[in-house]
């Protein structure tokens, strides 16, 4: 060994030496899916933490609650995600079931968890979860002391209230106070309801229980309050209740103890009680009470990160923690200690807010759950909307509640097709590759011949396009003849048809595949005809045509998810600035938008036409450029008028460079799920907005049914292949004849 | 200088079979034409030449040397295209010197060689422009000038006036034919335009459906066209062929009724006025149906015995619609071919 | 008469193209969570910069800024070098499987995007790209090349090929003659796609949101999300935000309008 290579040896141990000896600092990550008040102390209690613990450094990151558990799905399966996920207790379920989350009687032990209140340790199949930070997220009424004194403890003191306090201020036929507001589209927020009305909407073995007479009162009651006593708003989401009451325009709210904070920094003097006891039954309505808090991953890098990990998971538990977060944003603790009437006395809110939890019923947390809010929700928002009665809406949530439930539940097992599917996959691959053998040799020589060139500047390209779209696509097939789901996350199989089988006999794929081609073709029509007339104004006949091109590529510019959620508000039946110019100027009726399933979809269609026709008329403009100025002459000459010149000039000469354009503009359409998902926020009212691609995204990532979406996925891919195959077949055809 | 020479070169496209086995010599210095319709292989020839087509078989010599594993830019071959083919993002100076910076030429060098050429083809003063800024005239010469720069021993022309007016076109093949004297490169010239082809060549090669039907001096291949292709492609206006009963007056023994066809120039027609040499033939009486003023001659088109037939003569005396006069030929100048093989006859 | 229906016509579309911007950026004028508002008047007595402040000071915003432009120049630099290598050849040379290149092409914009993600995470978790920028550098980049490939595509097309066969003749290889004579010539094709590119990237959310974990990794779309959380979104952060997120890209279109029509070449006109 000569000296040099010695010397290289020492050193190199030396620097292994070092690095053991100057241990690196644990990075514990941490998810959640806070408020932004709820944040700021969740990391001024981490950065004590580090303070304290300086071998561990958190980071902590905010993800949308329904975005937090997809992206945490996909991060465990990938083997991977935060040490610690922090959320509602009803993703406990899923997570639990999918095995991404562990139970933690063993690493905490049975005792430390007794230290907490029962609905803040949850039970899943007979283990805990999560330890919650706090418990509540219990539904109550909210009322604003400066018209109500007394809040109502009845329904009927609730209408009568109400209707007192639903006022036209300024007498210009509009409401400008309501007696009260909620998020009564959402089936959380009328669930404490259903209970005092009838049973609860879940048996005590868990099935759902919605085709009973306290979902059917429920529905009628909301409708009442809405039609007959007219004491709530037309549509109201989450957003229009927070901001009436916080203006004073509302005097009774039903939220959570969540929103307290921002009315409070608001400086709205309120108070709260449990909702009104039902005065036909006698029984109070029954808010879901449960918990946010924290679960631990099956995957740790290492033991110090599992260890450092549980440190965190008992800080953020703590005594210590819990005080600052009651402290601060009021939330009640979850540790008993911290509970008692000594403990709370401090808090007027938070003893109130007790009161509130002794007629509750804890969240279910299992993960069917899901099924049963969903087809609650879909439902009730035709309910709503007038197109069911409530009778006809109780039998139908239930229906669709079973075959969700079973659907998530169901673990197909492999059948026949499963081995024709693996053996010709096998074969087909090897007589693939043998019947291509040719093209191969000849591409593989390619590369010795002047063609190197070719390859040189090519491959790269096609190699990136193959890793990132090719794979993942193949990937999706295999899915698509597996069992991939809920129960299956980790250990999947291939099964056979099945999915493919379930996606061709349900009639609800045609409808929406006739739906999909009517939202294609309207859209692309508008795009075309609009950018072309655009195109065709600017070309010919203004001046300063630059500036009028800048003006209308604007919608191209603007990110898709800002249109989006900008139209979704311009909709807003109360708020919008669409109804209030219908209004103002043409004094028609505000019309619900968002609420009816026909104008719902229209809101989509007007948003993507005004994200779509600035391409198509840049496109346009293009081709227009081309077409040179004696053909016009001509035709001016031959005494062809304006339309004539646009229909035999204009058009035939633009046409090849349309039809590639919207050929790709159908393709990106029909793929669109952007627009459709934020617009009508995930297919509502009542999933009637649904095309396909929104519908595959939602059973794959709400409903767990990834090889169902997978398979729907390929049928949209062949649709796509064939009719565009078609399309440049006929338009080569064309062209080859002129 | 250089010496070319294809042997036997072949290429297809496809079933479309473009050139078949051409065997073709240029001398060194010389100016050919590749004349022939289009779709005949003259720019599928030339290509070949500058290596931007790869020939299926066959060779090309240059100074003895084969080519075809030589990449194009190292063939030392410029090429003047058919639509100039101008860098639309350099200015003239770029364009012209643009071969020369490749060789890394110093800036110095490259300028002045620039300014040669470009006082030569007389666009000194356009040289800070960029083609789109030029008349097509200008673009033309810019073209030739960029070509010039390089001083290559070979210099080839892709129908390069085509785009031109034919006032331009006259004035550019006067100043190509003068530059070639000049600097007395080999030059090939592709065509359709037999007008150019005649003016311009020292020598040039009739193609026909990738086949070269004939090579020669303009003056033979005006005069001694091999057959009837190359007699009906070169001249304008184009030659008479005349079939039927006047065959028999041609004092010829090959001459056999029905079998051949006679091409007559229009100008070799002469009017008969009562005195036939030796070397003439009475052509018969001749109608005329239209005349056509040419400025200095007049073209009388009419009907020789039962046969169309367009004769050139002197614009000095006035002929009219319907009068009758009548033709001689000098034997020498018409053509007998065979109608079958369409090639031309010996004939004493 | 006729010209002054055009200008109705015209003021009537440019009105519809560009009021939802306005009314983001009266949201964004409002004070606190003011979003609902009777009133169509864009700025009002109470409009206040408060919340364009709050979001320079008191957010992330700039960093996220920081990391956005980053990601989208790479994005836009990488799928300009591909596509526009890749279409030339696509455009210039015959070669085997060149047309059933051309149709994976347009073939790979009909699987539903969203299916990809997944697919997606468990590739960059194998190259252990998660939670890096050169994740979501070769997603964006990959992704958006289809289309770039295309459209330079159809723009080299129009090229004439007499072009690189002067060049070759000057003295160039084939490459130098792409890259001195024909990318020059392309200029306005190569700022589109590097436009499309720029967009892809800068407005993309749904694959960032899965890839990147660190809060100083995040983009502008995950920055603004973050405002959004699910019973208490910040509109008027949002709307700030929205608006100086759009700003760039619409400074970008604008400076470039120009190539816009002459670089979107979408299929050739006879004529």
């Amino acid at each position: 060994m000569s000296l040099r290579s010695l010397g290289a040896f020492v050193l190199l141990s030396m620097m292994i030496c070092l690095r053991v000896q100057a241990a690196e600092p644990v990075r514990i990550q941490l998810w959640h899916q806070m408020i932004y008040g709820h944040r700021q102390i969740l990391s001024e209690a981490l950065r004590d933490f580090e303070k304290e613990n300086p071998n561990i450094i958190i980071r902590e990151t905010y993800r949308e609650t329904e975005e937090l558990r997809s992206s945490y799905q996909a991060a465990a399966m990938g083997g991977s995600g935060p040490e610690l996920v922090f959320g509602p207790s009803d993703q406990i379920g899923p997570f639990a079931t999918m095995g991404i989350i562990q139970p933690l009687e063993k690493i905490v032990g049975e005792d430390y968890l007794k230290q907490y209140n029962s609905l803040a340790v949850p039970l899943f199949e007979n283990k805990h979860y999560m330890i919650g930070g706090s418990v509540g997220n219990h539904l109550m009424l909210l009322y604003n002391k400066k018209f109500i004194t007394k809040p109502p403890t009845t329904t009927d003191e609730l209408i009568e209230i109400a209707k007192k306090n639903t006022q036209d201020l300024d007498g210009d036929g509009k409401t400008d106070r309501f007696g009260l507001v909620f998020n009564y589209t959402e089936p959380f927020f009328f669930a404490p309801f259903i209970p005092a009305f009838g049973q609860s909407f879940m048996t005590a073995d868990l099935k759902p229980q919605l085709n009973q007479i306290g979902l059917r009162k429920t529905f009628e009651f909301i409708l009442d309050l809405r039609d007959k006593y007219k004491v709530i708003p037309k549509e109201c989401d989450y957003e229009t209740a927070n901001a009436l009451f916080k203006q004073d325009k509302a005097a009774m709210l039903i939220n959570g103890d969540w929103s307290w904070g921002d009315y409070q920094n608001a400086g709205v003097d309120f108070g709260i009680a449990r909702i009104p006891q039902v005065s036909e039954t006698q029984k109070w309505p029954s808010p879901l009470v449960g918990t946010v808090g924290y679960s631990l991953n099956t995957h740790f890098t290492s033991p110090e990160h599992e260890a450092a990990a549980i440190a965190v998971l008992k800080y953020l538990t703590s005594e210590k923690v819990q005080r600052l977060f009651t402290e601060k944003v009021g939330v009640m603790p979850s540790l008993l200690s911290l509970q008692t009437p000594a403990a709370i006395a401090a808090y007027p809110l938070l003893k109130e807010s007790a009161h509130i939890m002794e007629v509750g019923t804890p969240m279910p947390v299992i993960p069917e759950v899901r099924g049963v809010w969903d087809s609650l929700r879909i439902q009730y928002q035709k309910v709503l909307a007038s197109s069911l009665t409530p009778a006809q809406g109780a039998e139908l949530a239930q229906a669709m509640a079973e075959t969700q439930i079973q659907n998530m539940n169901e673990v197909v097992p492999p059948d026949f097709g499963a081995v024709i599917i693996k053996l010709f996959t096998g074969l087909g691959i090897i007589a693939l590759l043998v019947a291509t053998r040719k093209w191969w040799w000849a591409f593989f020589k390619g590369f010795q011949s002047s063609q190197r060139f070719v390859y040189f500047m090519m491959l790269p390209a096609f190699i990136g396009i193959f890793a990132v779209i090719a794979y993942p696509f193949f990937y999706n097939v295999a899915i698509s003849f597996s069992n991939f789901g809920l129960k299956t996350f980790q250990d999947w199989s291939i099964i056979g048809f099945q999915n493919y089988w379930t996606a061709l006999t349900d009639p609800k794929l045609y409808s929406l595949l006739v739906k999909t081609v009517i939202w294609t073709g309207v859209n692309v029509f508008f795009h075309v005809t609009i950018g072309v007339f655009l195109a065709v104004i600017i070309h010919q006949l203004m001046p300063a045509k630059g500036l009028w091109r800048t003006l209308f590529i604007i919608p191209w510019a603007v990110p898709q998810y800002i249109t989006a959620l900008t139209w979704r508000g311009m909709f807003n039946q109360e708020y919008g600035p669409i109804n209030l110019f219908l209004q103002k100027f043409l004094h028609m009726d505000p019309v619900q938008w968002l609420s009816q399933p026909f104008t719902a979809f229209t809101a989509c269609i007007i948003t993507n036409v005004w994200l779509g026709f600035p391409f198509m008329m840049i496109v346009a403009l293009g081709g227009l450029q081309s077409i040179p100025d004696s053909l016009y002459e001509a035709a001016y000459l031959d005494k062809a008028n304006a339309w004539q010149r646009f229909r035999h000039i204009t058009l035939p000469l633009l046409a090849p460079v349309m039809v590639p354009a919207a050929i790709l503009s159908c393709i990106w359409t029909f793929n669109n799920l952007n627009v459709v998902w934020l617009v009508s926020n995930a297919g509502e009212p009542g999933d009637q907005t649904h095309i396909l691609v929104s519908y595959v995204y939602k059973a794959a990532f709400n409903l767990y049914r990834y090889g169902y979406a997978a398979a729907v996925s390929v049928l949209i891919f062949f649709i796509l292949v064939i009719w565009s195959l078609g399309s440049l077949i006929a338009q080569y055809r064309k062209e080859k004849r002129a | 200088m250089a010496k070319i020479e294809f042997s036997k070169v072949s290429k297809s496209f496809g079933s479309n079979h473009i050139l078949k086995s051409i065997d073709l010599e240029v001398a060194s210095g010389e100016f050919l034409v590749l004349v022939g319709p289009s779709g005949c292989g003259k720019s599928t020839l030339l290509r070949t030449l500058a290596g931007l087509e790869k020939a299926d078989s066959g060779e090309i010599y240059i100074n003895g040397k084969a080519i075809s594993h030589v990449e194009p830019q190292d063939r030392d071959i410029a090429m003047v295209f058919q639509n100039y083919a101008l860098y639309p993002h350099m200015n003239v100076a770029e364009n012209m010197g643009f071969a020369l910076r490749l060789q890394k030429k110093s800036p110095n060098e490259v300028q002045s060689r620039v300014r040669e050429i470009a006082d030569l083809l007389q666009i000194g003063h356009l040289l800070e422009r960029k083609p789109k800024e030029l008349s097509g005239g200008q673009r033309q010469r810019v073209a030739l000038g960029r070509a010039l720069t390089r001083q290559t021993s070979i210099l080839l022309f892709d129908e390069p006036l085509s785009n031109l007016d034919a006032h331009l076109r006259s004035q550019m093949r006067v100043e190509i034919k003068r530059i070639h004297q000049k600097i007395k490169n080999t030059m090939i010239y592709v065509t359709h335009d037999q007008m150019e082809a005649t003016t311009m060549g020292d020598r040039i090669a009739v193609l026909k459906d990738g086949l070269v039907e004939q090579i020669g001096s303009p003056h033979e291949i005006y005069h001694e066209p091999k057959n009837l292709f190359v007699a009906s492609f070169i001249g304008s206006p184009e030659m008479n062929f005349i079939e039927g009963s006047i065959l028999s007056r041609m004092p010829w023994t090959g001459a056999q009724k029905g079998q051949q066809i006679l091409g007559v120039r229009p100008e070799a027609f002469e009017v008969f006025e009562n005195d036939v040499n030796t070397h003439e033939v009475d052509m018969g009486v001749f109608k005329i149906e239209l005349s056509e003023n040419l400025g200095g001659q007049t073209m009388l088109h009419g009907v020789l015995e039962d046969q169309n037939v367009r004769v050139l003569v002197d614009s000095t005396k006035p002929y009219t619609k319907d009068q009758k006069i009548r033709l001689k030929i000098n034997r020498t100048k018409a053509h007998l071919f065979d109608k079958q093989s369409r090639e031309k006859q010996a004939h004493l | 008469m006729k010209r002054l229906s055009a200008w109705a016509v015209l003021a009537l579309f440019a009105l519809f193209s560009i009021y939802p911007m306005l009314y983001v950026l009266s949201v964004a004028l409002r004070g606190d969570n003011a979003f609902q508002s009777q009133s169509l008047e864009i700025i009002t007595a109470t409009s206040t910069l408060k919340n364009f402040v709050v979001l320079f000071t008191e957010t992330d915003f700039l960093l996220w800024m920081r990391n956005s432009l980053l990601i989208a120049t790479v994005t836009a630099g990488l799928g300009v070098a591909l596509a526009a290598t890749s279409a030339y050849a696509l455009s210039r040379y015959q070669f085997k499987g060149r047309q059933a290149m051309l149709f994976s092409l347009l073939v790979s914009q009909m699987f539903p995007a969203t299916m990809l993600i997944l697919p997606f995470y468990i590739i960059l978790s194998n190259l252990g790209l998660v939670d890096s920028f050169w994740g979501l550098f070769l997603i964006y980049s990959s992704t958006a090349l289809p289309f770039c490939i295309w459209q330079m595509k159809a723009y080299y097309d129009t090229i004439p090929k007499e072009l690189e066969e002067a060049a070759l003749l000057d003295g160039c290889t084939p490459w130098k003659s792409f890259y001195k004579i024909i990318l020059p010539v392309s200029s306005p094709a190569l700022v589109i796609t590097a436009l499309f590119s720029f967009m892809t990237s800068w407005s993309e959310y749904v694959i960032a949101a899965v890839v990147l974990q660190n809060p100083e990794l995040y983009t502008l779309p995950m920055g603004l999300r973050s405002f959004q959380a699910s019973l208490a979104t910040q509109w008027g952060l949002y709307a700030a935000g929205a608006l100086i997120v759009s700003f760039p890209v619409l400074i970008l279109f604008i400076s470039i309008s120009r190539y816009l029509v002459s670089g979107l070449t979408m299929g050739s006109v006879k004529g």
